[in-house]
């Protein structure tokens, strides 16, 4: 099987080009990139064929391609390789407004190939038994979540990612789909209303998005949630950020921290402390998950409606934010 | 100074504690429970009174630990006695209640001091003292968690009537409204939501709040009396545009203790704190005897009770319409 990457604007593409080598059957052809300089630094990087346009590289016949443009960017990409009939894994946010991601997954059904977001946090091994134990009904009725997804201001690892125009937001863009997506997988999509309220404290100097975010999301069932967005952990914290839920329910507390498999590594020399990772690796997961859907004919495990589902979460968080006021969820993904 | 306490439970019990180690004279307790009394007065010294008309007889000021409900009446009786006054949080009931307290309070020239004693645990003071030091810049996202199980009592369990107690954000969440206003200032609109309002036929109650303060911090506040017995755990997050302060109750135990089941029953109310060598009860009731006997400065005042009871009763209202409350200061 044949799979290249077209951009390399989002840094996943640095760990997905790894997972894909690491797959047996699985062809990397090769990367593309519309930025040149970019192209060519990773190519050189990764050891990679840089093919000189994205046409190029779909005129190899790849069976999939991952997109990982800037946010704004990936509709132009993900309808190109639609058209010709390549499957798509497209990097999350799937779009920053509702007409591209809903022109993504037309686009895509049409031509009849996958459309998967990339949500790895499907594939977290943490979350996975949560949804095991939820689905056996150990926990009983579920009452409410308190959910974060909190993170370093990520201006170092790429400029787009603070630029509004190409990253369709800051951290509440950034943030706040992750856990949208776990909740959709764990409860449906059936969330009714959302009340968000952000601020432009943290980094306020450095960038003009917003950079703290509270949502509280309700379901019509009554169950309700809040997500932490911001982007409130150091720039020396000692990891990029995390992911941690606690959820009550009538059988008690369950408490899950989705990125505490970690060693404490201390040094003489600065950084002094940092996190070492030793849990399993969920991007693995994830783009093991697109090739077999694509060798097996079959639909993913997240799909371009679940990427929709997300984005709903997050439009609705900057309306309300801006209103002051809950916002009613946006029920066309069920429709489209 | 002579002081009495009123009502014998938990808090009473624990506030004869403070008090005993300050200079001031226990006179007496007025309690509905008179094995505890005695055994407080055996402990204490003083004497056990009918009721408080006859306690405010004998003393300079008064201890109200009485349930929420009763705070108001107490509270005028022993201003109209020119007494001066500690209050077991919340202040009042009802914001028309709290603002003829410390109207009363005013006019009869006595001090109202509200027992928000999370100001007095050193956690919390430290995390606070840093924030006004400016160590972590200016306040961006706060987040604040006190959860536990809900109160019990052998009889007459008033914590669980909601027109007594104003039920879990009225009773346990107040502590940390009134901390993030202590550390972020004021606030102006609250957005809640809890069990017993969205899941009627609970057995527990958990809240989730969101503040947006006057200078834009935005606290993310949550309790719960959905934990089961005994867990009892308080997490701070303070994130300033210059830095972050945290505190895990969980993960920063000092002392942990894992035994065997041995069929104990777990306290009534959940007993809070690190291993300290003063307990912050009585560093709060120390401070409050310094405020009344030498008319010294208290971190908290009836102001603050006030406003606290606000933010709490915001949120009681925001989850019962499922609209944010603007809070007018």
């Amino acid at each position: 099987m044949k799979i290249g990457i077209m951009s390399f604007a989002h840094l996943h593409a640095e760990a997905y080009i790894g997972n894909l080598r690491a797959i047996p059957g699985v062809e990397m052809i090769g990367i593309a990139d519309d930025n040149l300089e970019r192209g060519q630094k990773f190519a050189r990087q990764f050891d990679a064929h840089l093919f000189p346009s994205y046409e190029a590289l779909l005129a190899e016949q790849p069976d999939g391609v991952l997109v990982c443009s800037e946010n704004a960017n990936h509709r132009p990409l993900v309808e190109m390789a639609a058209r010709a009939g390549v499957h798509v894994l497209c990097e999350k946010p799937l779009a920053v407004t509702r007409a591209d991601a809903q022109a993504m997954i037309a686009a895509c059904r049409e031509a009849g190939v996958i459309l998967m977001t990339a949500f790895p946090m499907r594939f977290s091994a943490p979350l996975q038994q949560l949804k095991a134990r939820l689905d056996a009904g150990d926990l009983g009725r579920i009452y409410c979540l308190n959910a974060t997804n909190q993170g370093q201001m990520p201006i170092a690892h790429r400029r787009w990612f603070v630029d509004k125009e190409l990253a369709g937001g800051g951290a509440m863009m950034d943030h706040i789909v992750h856990l949208a997506d776990i909740f959709n997988w764990f409860f449906g999509r059936d969330a009714a209303s959302v009340y968000a309220q952000s601020n432009r404290i943290l980094h306020a100097d450095t960038v003009d998005v917003e950079t703290g975010g509270l949502i509280m999301l309700q379901y019509d069932d009554g169950l309700f949630m809040t997500i932490d967005s911001s982007w409130s952990k150091p720039l020396n914290y000692p990891t990029w950020g995390g992911l941690t839920m606690e959820l009550i329910s009538e059988c008690g507390l369950t408490v899950v921290d989705a990125f505490s498999q970690n060693l404490n590594v201390y040094r003489q020399e600065p950084p002094s402390n940092q996190w070492a990772y030793w849990g399993s690796d969920m991007n693995q997961a994830m783009i093991a998950e697109f090739v077999a859907a694509i060798r097996e004919g079959r639909e993913t495990a997240v799909t371009g409606e679940d990427g929709l589902f997300a984005l709903e979460v997050v439009l609705a968080a900057y309306e309300s934010a801006k209103n002051n006021q809950p916002a009613r969820l946006n029920s066309n993904y069920q429709t489209t | 100074m002579r002081v009495g306490i009123v009502g014998t439970g938990f808090m009473g019990r624990t506030h004869a504690a403070g008090w005993a180690a300050t200079p001031a004279e226990i006179v007496g307790f007025v309690s509905k429970d008179g094995d505890t009394a005695v055994s407080l007065t055996n402990q204490y010294g003083g004497q056990l009174y009918p009721d408080l008309a006859s306690l405010l007889a004998d003393v300079d000021a008064v201890d109200i630990c009485t349930p929420t409900h009763l705070h108001h009446e107490m509270v005028l009786q022993a201003a109209a006695a020119g007494k001066h006054i500690v209050c077991e949080k919340p202040l009042a009931r009802t914001l028309a209640q709290a603002e003829e307290m410390m109207a009363a309070c005013d006019a009869a020239g006595v001090k109202l001091l509200v027992a928000h004693v999370v100001r007095f645990f050193p956690e919390y003071a430290l995390a606070r003292q840093k924030v006004e030091s400016g160590e972590v810049g200016k306040t961006a996202v706060i987040r604040l968690k006190r959860g536990t199980f809900q109160p019990k009592k052998a009889a007459d369990n008033w914590f669980v009537d909601f027109e007594k107690s104003g039920g879990m954000m009225l009773d346990l969440m107040i502590h940390d409204f009134d901390y993030a206003r202590w550390v972020a200032g004021d606030v102006v609109r609250v957005y809640a939501k809890n069990i017993s309002g969205s899941h009627k036929n609970a057995a527990v109650d958990h809240g989730l709040a969101i503040l947006t303060h006057a200078n834009g911090t935005i606290s993310h506040v949550e309790g719960s009396w959905a934990y089961p017995p005994p867990l009892f755990r308080t997490r701070l997050e303070i994130a300033g545009d210059n830095g972050l302060i945290q505190f895990d109750s969980g993960q920063m135990a000092s002392v942990s203790v894992h035994l065997h089941q041995r069929g104990e029953e777990s306290p009534d109310v959940p007993l809070p704190g690190s291993p300290l060598s003063e307990s912050p009860y009585t560093t709060q009731i120390k401070e409050f005897y310094d405020c009344l006997a030498n008319d010294g400065m208290a971190r908290v005042t009836a102001v603050d009770g006030y406003k606290a009871l606000q933010i709490a009763l915001a949120a009681i209202q925001s989850a019962q319409t499922g609209q944010p409350v603007v809070i007018k200061n």
